[in-house]
């Protein structure tokens, strides 16, 4: 049975539409990641699952019983859906030491004292956080509150877990340990969370369905594999991944309208189609190719072009290349340096999405 | 941990709008601030339109008030003073306020550390005080006047005119000035300032031609501000000016009180409209005018380090300015009070160490409403000032994040109070003690002078209070709700805790403002109510100025103490 049921929602600010109508559902024992930019909407539509912002139209339901819906009117408060939500900052009370962060919701629970002290001891080992029940959030470093933060939501067993960008104040290092270490807890503990975030990395690393969201719109939802190995649109291609990018006019269309020749100032490549709309010679398109899949080759091959070696960079485990001809330009990386000159660069036609 | 959910407290119905969260809390505060704003203002606007006082059976609905008292030359005489003396006040303020405070926020001017309380001082103390400080100081027969006399062979300045009234009220007001210039400067990125420097300008043309300009909004402000404050005006028009023959509008309105025998309420509230109807434009300027400083403030780069610029050789020239102001404004009148507190008599020939003597605080004690008034100071002052802090906190907190046009309507609503100087502000709230049957017992009580003090202070209470909120991340208090705490449980368990040491200080501040007011105490003035500031006005009628400058010392000590406390807990001294 589907745990979380998001439908349509839309929320307006003003003049400004945030949310255009999102749907998406949650397995139990799933993770979902809302990956976008700043300003898509994402966190807006975590909130209004949390209860904190109120959508103007839509439904949402959490294991058969509705906590939102704008036709019926019926929106429960906050307080009232028993979820739990970790917030970009912690927002750990300063007031009040790690234990008694941690022990807020069993308390207002009724859970007694006995227990409840048990609990937050058994949630607090089990983060590592065991020894630290006396400090205060100041006394903490950054990696650790955002375990504390964890634990005051965990410790009550809410159905779903609410993440928004939790890992994005810790330092690089930390952030990628973090996500591992995230990864293990939610496949030890069974939990269903919906996970906000706007790095596509995390986003993979940690969920198990991946939605990408962009101007208050659904762009693309599947598994991370799917997302990155056959998206849907150049927003959501462009997305995920390091890629590069460009356009040119489509020159020859192939018959089975898979392959599709595009061409520029000097250059031309052959690549696969990726848009529903068949396309036709003469038209302006965008073709995408990730950095990873385009090769120097010894000599010429199919899907070559020959271009200059503008400039190297050298990024410490590989080289990063720039090589141009025409009004092309392309990255494309190597372990090894390349010497200054021409060379043969080929571009895999499946591999050369053209939208 | 995979056990099935805790259940929670049976959530309230489901159809309860999430908007709709604390009302049981906002409505009745939303209503009692509209009672206690708009009832004694209403008041006063009915009785202006009587033709006698309203408990008068014979009061009739007429305009003969507004036809007296726009006829009155008097009162014509009181509105040019008044204006004369608010624009001279600004004219010297800003300026004044605008280089102290470019030199203690921006520049290594020496001692920084110990001026800038000292600079906030005049902020605290009670005008009637400061004034009588400069009678016996400055006054044609005052210490420091005879000592000049005794090198000069005459006295230099005249205090009781209308320069020395501009001047004198000018300077007591740079404190309000330097405040918002001050913390505006420290907005500014001081990169702008080096980048004078190091093209060769000197500390003064930095001032002048860089980081001033950068602040005008502020100081625009700031001299809105300060005219506005020219209005509200009681104290120094009323024993500087008195003497001199000049009137303002408030001692105006003070002296129509025993003008006609009986009590003439219809014309006091014409005066009090009138007054009304220049401030309250006034309050509503200040408001914009804070708005657009505001959004100036956020084009200016930020992340700036707090550097300062070095005076060099213009070091001591500086502070001497800075002492030279403090000298004239706290120093001078607050050693007269204390001196005058402490000698029999002077005059020329006296030394003063042969008369010196205790006996005016010894004599303190022989007046019932001498003591009486000493300690309703300290009960308004402390437990008085804690129940507003608990008013002014009750109304922050239903203000607080509540998204309604209501929550606007509460933010105008305490703004009205703000036009009503003091002396006002007392008098409607005499009004309303006298017309509502059932609060006419507590009219001799402190209650009703707390009550006036409470809605005098009431939008400076809520700036206090609601700057303090204001530092709650949003995000703690969802915390809770997420986590499963209603509004009333987030409030309790989480925002009141953080906002303790804001309470705490609030309190420490409008008790200092409380034991300073004179003036809203004065028509409240009746056995029960004394307090020392209004007994202070009171005295000055009958001239037994040994007990007026004991009393001085008491209030000035009184303050001083509260000050202490504020700055030993690092109380900020401006909301």
């Amino acid at each position: 049975m589907a745990e979380l049921i998001v439908e349509e929602v839309r929320k307006r600010l003003g003049s400004n539409e945030i949310l255009k109508g999102v749907s998406l559902a949650i397995e139990k024992g799933e993770v979902v990641a809302l990956l976008g930019r700043s300003g898509s909407g994402k966190t807006t539509l975590l909130r209004s699952v949390a209860g904190l912002e109120t959508p103007d139209a839509g439904r949402i339901s959490l294991g058969g019983r509705v906590l939102f819906d704008a036709k019926k009117r019926i929106d429960v408060p906050a307080e009232g859906r028993g979820l739990a939500l970790v917030f970009q900052s912690y927002a750990l009370w300063p007031h009040r030491t790690v234990a008694d962060n941690v022990a807020y919701g069993l308390k207002l629970r009724k859970v007694p004292a006995a227990e409840c002290a048990a609990r937050v001891r058994g949630v607090l080992d089990q983060l590592g956080l065991g020894s630290l029940g006396d400090r205060y959030p100041h006394q903490l470093s950054g990696g650790q509150q955002q375990r504390v933060a964890l634990a005051r939501a965990l410790v009550y067993s809410p159905p779903l877990i609410l993440l928004d960008e939790p890992l994005s104040n810790l330092d690089a290092k930390l952030r990628e340990e973090a996500r591992i270490w995230f990864r293990q807890l939610i496949q030890r503990l069974h939990l269903s969370a919906l996970y906000v975030t706007h790095d596509q990395v995390e986003a993979m690393a940690v969920a198990d369905r991946v939605l990408i969201i962009e101007d208050g719109r659904a762009e693309q939802e599947g598994t991370p594999q799917e997302l990155y190995e056959n998206p849907r649109s150049a927003f959501a291609a462009d997305f995920m991944g390091v890629n590069n990018r460009f356009e040119g006019r489509v020159t020859v269309t192939s018959g089975d309208a898979a392959a599709v020749e595009i061409a520029g100032d000097g250059w031309s490549l052959t690549g696969t189609c990726r848009r529903d709309r068949r396309l036709s010679p003469g038209d302006r398109a965008a073709a995408l190719i990730r950095v990873e899949r385009v090769a120097v080759v010894g000599e010429a091959e199919a899907d070559t072009l020959p271009m200059r070696l503008e400039t190297s960079l050298y990024l410490g485990e590989r080289w990063e290349h720039q090589f141009r001809r025409g009004d092309l330009a392309v990255r494309l990386w190597t372990p090894w340096p390349l010497q200054p000159g021409d060379y043969a660069v080929r571009f895999p036609r499946e591999s050369l999405w053209v939208f | 941990m995979t056990a099935p959910a805790d259940t929670l407290a049976p959530a309230p119905a489901a159809s309860s709008r999430s908007g709709a969260a604390l009302l049981w809390l906002r409505i009745p505060v939303l209503i009692g601030v509209a009672l206690a704003v708009l009832v004694p203002i209403g008041l006063v606007v009915y009785q202006s339109f009587l033709s006698a006082p309203f408990f008068d059976k014979a009061a009739a609905f007429s305009l003969s008030a507004y036809d007296f008292v726009l006829t009155d030359p008097d009162f014509h005489d009181a509105f040019l003073t008044t204006l004369i003396v608010a624009v001279g006040m600004a004219v010297i303020a800003v300026p004044l306020g605008a280089v102290l405070a470019f030199l203690v926020a921006r520049t290594d001017l020496p001692g920084k550390g110990w001026l800038e309380p000292l600079i906030l001082v005049p902020i605290f103390l009670s005008a009637i005080v400061v004034a009588f400080g400069y009678v016996v100081a400055l006054g044609p027969v005052g210490f420091v006047s005879l000592a000049v006399k005794s090198v000069l062979g005459f006295i230099p300045w005249r205090i009781y005119s209308l320069p020395g009234l501009v001047v004198i009220a000018g300077l007591s007001h740079v404190p309000h000035v330097y405040l918002y210039a001050s913390s505006a400067l420290r907005g500014v990125n001081p990169e702008v300032e080096e980048a004078a420097r190091t093209m060769g300008a000197p500390p003064w043309r930095v001032a002048l031609q860089v980081s001033l300009p950068l602040i005008w909004p502020s100081l625009v402000y700031s001299g809105a501000l300060v005219f506005f404050l020219g209005f509200e005006l009681f104290g120094l028009p009323l024993i500087l000016g008195d003497p001199a023959g000049l009137i303002v509008l408030t001692t105006y309105l003070y002296k129509l009180t025993n003008l006609l025998g009986s009590p003439s309420y219809q014309l006091m509230a014409v005066v009090v409209v009138a007054i009304v109807i220049v401030t309250l434009p006034l309050v509503y300027l200040q408001r914009v005018l804070l708005r657009a400083s505001a959004k100036y403030v956020t084009l200016r780069g930020k992340g700036a380090a707090p550097r300062i610029l070095p005076l060099g050789r213009w070091r001591y020239a500086a502070l001497a300015i800075v002492l030279a102001w403090l000298l004239v404004t706290v120093v001078v009148p607050l050693l007269g009070v204390l001196l005058r507190a402490f000698v029999d008599r002077w005059g020329e020939g006296v030394n003063l160490l042969d008369v010196l003597t205790t006996r005016h605080f010894a004599e303190l004690v022989q007046y019932p409403n001498v003591v009486r008034g000493i300690v309703n100071t300290l009960l308004i002052g402390v437990i008085g000032g804690a129940l507003s802090v608990g008013v002014y906190a009750l109304v922050a907190l239903a203000a607080h994040r509540w998204q309604s046009r209501w929550a606007a309507a509460i933010d105008y609503l305490v703004l009205l109070p703000r036009a009503l100087p003091g002396l006002i502000a007392g008098l409607a709230v005499l009004w309303v003690f006298l017309f509502v049957p059932v609060l006419q017992p507590l009219r001799s009580t402190l209650v009703s002078l707390w009550l006036a003090y409470t809605v005098v202070w009431l939008a400076f209470g809520l700036r206090l209070i609601s700057a303090a909120l204001l530092q709650i991340g949003p995000e703690l208090e969802e915390a809770a709700r997420v986590i499963g705490a209603r509004p009333g449980r987030v409030a309790r368990d989480v925002t009141l805790p953080l906002i303790r040491f804001g309470l705490v200080s609030s309190w420490l501040l409008c008790f200092m403002m409380f034991v300073r007011e004179y003036s809203t105490g004065v028509y409240l003035l009746g056995p029960g109510t004394e307090v020392i500031g209004s007994l202070i006005v009171s005295l000055f009628g009958t001239g037994a100025l040994d007990l007026i400058a004991a009393l001085s010392v008491v209030n000035v000590v009184l303050i001083g103490a509260g000050l202490a406390l504020a700055l030993r807990f690092g109380v900020r001294l401006h909301g």
